[in-house]
């Protein structure tokens, strides 16, 4: 890992000496290893504070659409991150001749979550030797494999490597099975009606509507979301049942075409509430009905948002 | 007076209590503890910090009906409030100087909110202080202090097989009476772990002059470059312990009058009726968020409106740290006043 913090830095350097963007979206070091943040670099001696390693547990795809479009910026993309960066570009969220992508084929997020729930909280020190996760907690030191600490929607990823870098930055990483995100969906299938909307339940209505998961989303860009519309009103305002359930089944579908299964909703939850297995659901409703899998390319528009004259058939839902 | 719990006498304790009063307790909720009323689940009064949701949710609830409306009758109802005493047990210092902190918003001489005090003065608060301040928390920077009595009516120190209780208020002391007094090694122990406690918490920022700091800054760019990576999410405001915020809405399909949590980080608080926003970006917004509680709290009762317990820096999705923001605003030069 410290090899690839090096060439993205070097990278970095060079579109910022070559005056190539104004600004680059990475991550930098906090005080806690724990918590890596995203970071914006226009200067090269703030480069010092680069951080790249499986903590980094944000999309950054996310902040795009901050800029205006003729803001050239850099951007650090993995496998999800250059998908959204790409189901951005062909909503118009930025060109992408204004776009610099250094890509990383990406080893998955780590879930701090998950190191809390092994080793607790309190971090010193974090290492990733390939395949090996080392952490020092309060002056012990643990080994895990990667995969016993990744969050679950990286245990499921399809595609981890950058789909359409300007530079790829480390060698890429075999493909993910697609056979494992088709099972875990196919395992809530399978449940009876009765028992989806139980998990449903139980999950949304844990909710305190801080909108983490909102924010944390690159394609919840909406300058005005439908829950804070106040005429008319779409939901219930507070944290009943029926408010709760309305924001998270309606967040979900409308990612339908456009979500890519990065899982920065769940990380950001303050409240360990588990999502993605609606937007996963409606993915797999995507490729099934129309072999369409969100940013694989930035041309083609999401069924749900393209009109065709041409169309087979007579309504398409 | 000094009382001792034994561990293995808890339950029966807790039980005992439960005849008088509603018993609430941090417990273990899912993946982590909450306060919920005693017998939800597990007692979870060894996790290293705080329960994730905040405590003050039991003041004031993050969605409460402050009136109903009977359409039929056409007249309004009374909305029933909780008259049972209740006991909350296990809270840390930090969450109970937050509820002392916040009766000074909703309950002073001149303003009352009866929601909040009808539910605050019926309830006693049996702290339990923090021998192993983790490494996220900073109470004794803010003027708090790991085994800090305010707002308490109890503090308990766990010992090996005990816990120590320091009684404070005569209401609280009935609930102990029947229990041994501890003794004075036990005392002398105490003592130790307390301020052992205390060493272990090094000053996260300097506190001394930053208020005017922060004034004098209002108008710098560093509010623009320390919220750049700021979400705008309400996760910091929704968990702190402090934040009082509320926004008032008519559920009209219910017939009801709710208030709800608001957080000064969404865009849509300040958003005014003509569609003007006087903090239009998370620039503005972060700003009234360190300025609320390191200047306007100063400047209304002199307390900083921030007790360090740590929420606001260990949920924040993108690692966002008040103290680290607070440092950066004390490395600030002194912009010339109103230049």
């Amino acid at each position: 890992m410290p090899e690839i913090k090096e060439k993205i830095t070097t990278e970095i350097k060079r579109l910022l000496d070559e005056g190539l963007v104004d600004v680059v979206i990475g991550f930098k070091k906090e005080e806690s290893p724990l918590r890596p943040q995203p970071a914006f670099f226009r200067k090269v001696d703030d480069l010092a504070d680069l951080e790249y390693n499986g903590l980094c547990q944000n999309n950054l795809a996310n902040y795009l659409t901050r800029y205006p479009p003729e803001t050239r910026i850099g951007i650090v993309v993995r496998g999800c991150e250059n998908r959204s960066v790409n189901a951005l570009i062909v909503e118009h969220q930025h060109p992408r001749e204004n776009l610099f992508l250094i890509g990383v084929p990406c080893q998955g997020i780590i879930d701090i979550k998950k190191i809390i729930a092994e080793v607790g909280e309190e971090i010193s020190e974090f290492n990733e030797d390939g395949d090996e996760v080392i952490l020092v907690a309060q002056g012990k030191t643990h080994t895990f494999k990667r995969h016993e600490l990744l969050h679950d929607s990286c245990l499921r990823c399809v595609h981890p490597n950058p789909v359409s870098a300007d530079v790829v930055i480390g060698e890429p990483l075999p493909e993910g099975d697609p056979e494992a995100i088709r099972e875990t969906v196919e395992g809530f299938e399978a449940l009876s009606k009765e028992e989806r909307y139980a998990w449903f339940k139980e999950e949304s209505e844990r909710c305190i509507r801080c909108y983490a998961c909102r924010e944390a989303c690159p394609m919840c860009y909406c300058t005005e979301c439908f829950v804070d519309n106040a005429t008319p009103r779409w939901t219930e305002s507070d944290i009943s049942p029926a408010g709760t359930q309305a924001w998270h089944l309606i967040r979900a579908f409308h990612q339908t075409g456009r979500c890519t299964s990065c899982g920065a909703c769940e990380r950001a939850c303050p409240m360990d509430i588990k999502m993605t297995y609606l937007t996963d659901k409606l993915n797999k409703d995507m490729y099934d009905n129309f072999e369409f899998v969100a940013g694989m390319e930035c041309e083609t528009q999401p069924p749900f948002a393209s009109f065709n004259l041409d169309d087979k058939k007579r309504f398409v839902v | 007076m000094n009382y001792i719990i034994e561990k293995k006498q808890l339950e029966k304790v807790l039980k005992a209590w439960s005849a008088d009063y509603e018993v609430y307790a941090p417990q273990k909720a899912k993946q982590f503890s909450a306060f919920l009323p005693l017998g939800s689940s597990d007692l979870a009064l060894d996790e290293p910090h705080n329960t994730r949701y905040p405590p003050k949710s039991l003041f004031l609830p993050q969605t409460e009906v402050l009136l109903r409306y009977n359409s039929r009758l056409n007249r309004l109802e009374d909305v029933e409030f909780n008259p049972k005493q209740r006991i909350l047990f296990g809270i840390h210092p930090c969450d109970a100087q937050a509820a002392a902190l916040l009766d000074t918003v909703f309950d002073t001489d001149e303003d009352n909110d009866p929601y909040w005090s009808n539910r605050r003065r019926g309830t006693l608060l049996i702290g339990l202080g923090c021998a192993e301040p983790p490494q996220t928390c900073f109470c004794t920077t803010v003027g708090g202090g790991p085994f800090n009595a305010k707002g308490l009516d109890a503090l308990m120190t766990e010992l090996e097989d005990a816990y120590f209780v320091e009684v404070f208020s005569e209401e609280a002391e009935k609930l102990f009476a029947d229990l041994p007094k501890a003794t004075k090694e036990q005392q002398n122990l105490v003592q130790k772990v307390q301020k052992s406690a205390v060493a272990k918490m090094a000053p996260a920022f300097e506190t001394e002059g930053l208020k005017q700091k922060l004034d004098d800054n209002f108008d710098s760019e560093f509010w623009a470059e320390i919220s750049e990576s700021c979400l705008g999410c309400g996760v910091c405001t929704f968990l702190c312990p402090t934040c009082f915020c509320f926004d008032i809405v008519d559920e009209v399909q219910r017939s009801e009058r709710v208030r709800n949590w608001d957080t000064c980080m969404f865009r849509t608080y300040s958003l005014e009726a003509s569609g003007h926003n006087p903090r239009p970006s998370r620039k503005e917004r972060t700003r009234q968020r360190l300025m609320h509680k390191y200047s306007y709290w100063l400047d209304h009762v002199n307390e900083i409106g921030c007790t360090g317990c740590g929420r606001c820096v260990r949920y924040c999705p993108v690692g966002l740290d008040i103290r680290a923001m607070l440092r950066a605003a004390n490395a600030l030069e002194m912009e010339p006043a109103n230049a």
